[in-house]
């Protein structure tokens, strides 16, 4: 696959405190990147880095096969850009809004009003055209905001938190709208606190911590990193201490909780884990409600990984 | 020329700004219309009540009928209550009694005490001065001729004698008031105007996050610059252009002169410092809140201190010494230079003036660089 960037031995410093220490990585032509981190742990810095909006000390970038930098306008052509916090004028409407922001890469008016009225139906704002920004709900202003960062039709795009704050609706058409990106060829980097986004649209994703690269690879991949391989969770209304000390004997197990009324025993690799701890609950006659068994998500191998939650 | 489409349509939204300054320099302007007689001169009659104790005749009859023609004869009741309450409510400017023996006594050589009662303004004054004109000539001409009749013909003669006044200034002083002060008005509106508008519109373009989109954009920063300075350079020319037309409206014909050319010129220098500082202001000041503030200090603190609102003539040394350092003060200053500027006087001054005024444009964008540079 086409390389698209191509991240070498990058290094930046704040003050002496390493924010990026030696990060090298590549994205490939069509891919969706998911950039995952606990705050502070340069994701923002590195995609700053990318955006040739920080200097860096060490390192190289090259997008397209070309050097990043200020004033590589040739790049930033075909570079897209959706900020976390929304970033549009208050006193243009919806329409004058994305219109401006494809203006600052499109010169064509006629090409930039067909681009405008394509952003407006992907992210769903047909009916707010005339809006100024003060009268669009949260979700609304999110969904702006993307349009401006992806009217001109960028071969490669930073979403950074684009649906934090929103309501479902708009959540889901955002996500919607980001697939539709991706079909038309786009190259996506992804930035969220929220793993279930991860799950549905990235491809690969890249876990930082503290400046550095602790894991990278598909979902599958990093899930095989985690230690544990199946999670049974159980409703019991009363457990003794004295039987969660026994569970803790039973073969494969690896840890095991009681919070709530909710018991989670998690297994380490072996077979038919379930069938044996059903048979177990039967035979010491333990009432129980709901059970159900999983394979670890991506935020188990995060909180393995990192030793916090994602939107710690 | 995105970037200047956008500044027109988010400058649009703050027309109402706009609208503000100039209904501002209207009404200032147009009460000034109303009320400005500066230069011309007018005879004024004040308002005068001679009491007279004495008989209507002779020396005294002379005195009555020389103040009757040159002031408003009052009537209002001979006593002291309605006499006092004529004074403090400007019904009359000034009460003369004339005691009885007025005549006798004066012709004997004595001096008659004459008693009068007065408001103390300008008006008294001038009748105050009248009463003293007639006493002293007619006690010239008691020294040379006894005879009553006589006398008064020549107090008559002397009093009535008249000499004409050619000024010999070709200025219309008066409507060169008016367009000075049109013009020192100005100073607010176009300064308030000028920061305030550019401002405002400069916070939304430089708002940190619209500043980093366009800052990742293929748009080169150079050219980004140079369209929001051609955008602000055509406000600021623009509001310019309209208050030079309203001077023309509001004081039509002394605008059409070498005068007007001056104020127009002087005006278009102060538009240019005014823009100057107001691209300063924006380079420092970014929260909209804090340019109203900003703006009111500025612009009617140096409009105040530079004699915009009252004469510079009115206003004590120390607040003078302190407008020194304020542009405002070099363009008024101008400005009541152009009014009393006779044809083919030296234009030396104007030009110092101006160029401090360009001195402050320069210092402003130095620091604005400086200030653009370190951010």
């Amino acid at each position: 696959m086409k390389k698209i960037i191509e991240v070498k031995n990058l290094t930046k410093e704040y003050k002496g405190l390493k924010a990026v220490n030696d990060l090298s990585f590549e994205v490939y032509s069509g891919e969706i990147l998911g950039l995952l981190g606990p705050n502070g742990s340069g994701k923002s810095t590195t995609i700053n880095c990318l955006l040739s909006l920080l200097k860096f000390q060490t390192g190289s970038i090259q997008i397209f096969g070309m050097n990043m930098s200020p004033t590589a306008y040739e790049i930033k052509k075909q570079i897209g850009v959706v900020f976390q916090e929304v970033a549009v004028f208050q006193e243009l409407t919806v329409v004058q809004n994305i219109d401006y922001f494809c203006g600052l890469y499109v010169r064509d008016e006629k090409i930039r009003s067909k681009y405008v009225e394509e952003a407006i139906q992907l992210v769903g704002l047909d009916d707010f055209k005339k809006f100024y920004p003060k009268q669009l709900s949260g979700g609304l202003l999110r969904r702006l905001n993307i349009a401006c960062g992806i009217a001109h039709k960028p071969k490669l795009i930073f979403l950074d938190e684009p649906t934090v704050a929103v309501d479902p609706q708009s959540r889901n058409h955002i996500l919607d709208g980001i697939k539709q990106l991706r079909k038309e060829g786009a190259t996506i980097i992804y930035t969220t606190h929220y793993m279930e986004e991860v799950e549905i649209l990235c491809d690969r994703v890249i876990i930082l911590d503290k400046g550095k690269i602790i894991a990278s690879g598909t979902i599958e991949e990093l899930k095989q990193l985690a230690k544990i391989e199946e999670k049974v969770s159980v409703e019991i209304e009363q457990l003794g201490a004295e039987k969660l000390e026994e569970m803790k004997g039973f073969k494969n197990v690896d840890d095991v909780k009681y919070v709530d009324g909710i018991l989670v025993i998690t297994y380490q690799k072996g077979k038919n884990n379930l069938i044996h701890f059903i048979d177990y609950l039967k035979k010491e006659n333990l009432q129980y409600n709901k059970i159900y068994s999983e394979r670890p998500t991506l935020n188990d191998v995060f909180l393995e990984l990192t030793g916090k939650e994602l939107r710690d | 020329m995105t970037v200047f489409k956008a500044y027109l349509k988010v400058l649009n939204k703050n027309k109402a700004l706009v609208i503000l300054y100039t209904a501002i320099l209207i009404c200032f302007a147009g009460f000034n219309m109303k009320t400005n007689d500066i230069g011309s001169f007018r005879v004024e009659k004040p308002k005068v009540l001679i009491v007279n104790q004495d008989e209507n005749y002779g020396i005294t009859a002379s005195l009555i009928q020389y103040i009757t023609k040159n002031s408003t004869i009052v009537k209002i009741k001979e006593n002291d209550s309605s006499q006092n309450d004529a004074l403090f409510y400007r019904d009359v400017s000034y009460i003369i009694y004339l005691p009885k023996n007025f005549r006798n006594d004066f012709l004997s050589g004595k001096s008659p005490k004459i008693e009068v009662k007065s408001t103390g303004d300008y008006n008294a004054s001038l009748a105050s001065m009248m009463l003293e004109r007639y006493l002293k000539v007619a006690s010239t001409y008691l020294k040379i001729e006894k005879n009553e009749v006589s006398m008064i013909k020549m107090i008559d003669e002397t009093l009535d004698h008249q000499v004409d006044i050619e000024m010999t200034s070709k200025l219309d002083s008066d409507h060169l008031m008016k367009v000075a002060n049109f013009y020192n008005f100005a100073n607010y509106s176009l300064l308030a105007g000028c920061v305030f508008v550019i401002c405002f519109v400069i916070a939304s373009f430089k708002d940190e996050k619209i500043q980093q989109r366009t800052m990742v954009s293929s748009l080169n920063m150079k050219k980004y610059n140079q369209q929001l300075l051609f955008a602000n350079g055509l406000f600021a020319f623009t509001l310019w252009i309209l208050y030079v037309l309203l001077s023309f409206l509001l004081v039509g014909n002394s605008m059409f002169d070498f005068h007007g050319l001056l104020f127009m010129m002087n005006s278009f220098v102060f538009m240019v410092v005014a823009l100057t500082f107001a691209l300063l202001i924006g380079s420092v000041v970014r929260n909209k809140e804090a340019i109203g503030g900003i703006v009111n200090v500025v612009a009617l603190g140096s409009s105040f201190l530079c004699g915009a609102f009252v004469p510079m003539e009115w206003l004590p040394d120390f607040v003078l010494k302190i407008a020194h350092v304020l542009p405002s003060y070099y363009y008024i200053s101008n400005n009541n230079f152009i009014s009393k500027l006779e044809p083919f006087g030296s234009l030396n001054p104007m030009i110092f003036n101006i160029v401090v005024l360009l001195l402050f444009g320069v210092i402003f964008i130095i620091i604005t660089n400086i200030v653009s540079k370190r951010k």
